[in-house]
């Protein structure tokens, strides 16, 4: 797994991360925005099945971030 | 069909996620925006569609083509063996090693791999052939949990603006 990020910080003033990599394709990171936005916000499962499936997944994806 | 009870007027995928039809329209819409704002040429996305669908298994989603993206029917063939194929471009070759990974061994990924990325499509394109790549691989993975029957269908490319997801 590499320890640096491989996209650049597509925000100015902002450290590279997941949210200033998708930055640099504003039309995709809106639409996922939208659509991530309303699964957690809305919907027929509650928060803590979210969260709890949430975390597994980056645990079976060994995903430190 | 799928083990869901679900509306079968739609393809089974579609008909799936319409169970949540919020969620559906946004994952339609956000999965159209990668097709339809030309960000990637259609015959790279599709190409690497095909790829995860088949490191996938996934016949849900290998029964989907769409024809107007313009991959020829030899080089579908090809692409289970592409890095033997000459039938592919050095760009090509460079998302599909990216295809080849993500799905299953995404920690793999090299560096000097991703760098290869940047400079070929830029730092924007790289990161539209990533999230292109997500959603393929979150394709086949939907598909294969709803336990979607596979229906050969020649599809639209897939919009933004609404229409069915195949």
């Amino acid at each position: 797994m590499s320890t640096k990020p491989r996209v650049s910080s597509a925000i100015a003033g902002q450290e590279p991360s997941f949210g200033t990599a998708l930055a640099h394709q504003p039309g995709l990171a809106g639409a996922f925005g939208t659509l991530y936005g309303t699964f957690w916000s809305e919907g027929a499962l509650d928060h803590r099945t979210k969260e709890v499936t949430r975390m597994r997944n980056a645990r079976v994806t060994d995903c430190g971030y | 069909m799928t083990w869901l009870d679900a509306d079968d007027s739609s393809t089974p995928f579609d008909a799936a996620l319409g169970l949540r039809p919020e969620l559906r329209d946004l994952y339609a819409a956000f999965y159209g925006k990668l097709w339809d704002e030309e960000l990637l040429p259609a015959d790279l996305l599709e190409l690497c569609r095909l790829r995860v669908a088949q490191l996938h298994d996934c016949e849900s989603e290998l029964a989907v083509r769409h024809a107007e993206a313009g991959v020829s029917d030899e080089r579908v063939a090809a692409l289970a063996d592409w890095p033997e194929s000459g039938l592919f471009s050095e760009s090509e070759r460079a998302a599909l090693a990216l295809a080849e990974k993500m799905p299953w061994r995404h920690h793999d990924l090299t560096d000097e791999e991703y760098a290869d990325l940047r400079g070929r499509f830029g730092e924007a394109g790289a990161v539209a052939l990533t999230i292109g790549i997500a959603l393929f691989d979150a394709n086949c993975r939907l598909r294969l949990a709803f336990g979607a029957e596979p229906v050969p269908v020649e599809a639209a490319m897939p919009a933004s603006g609404g229409g069915p997801i195949y």
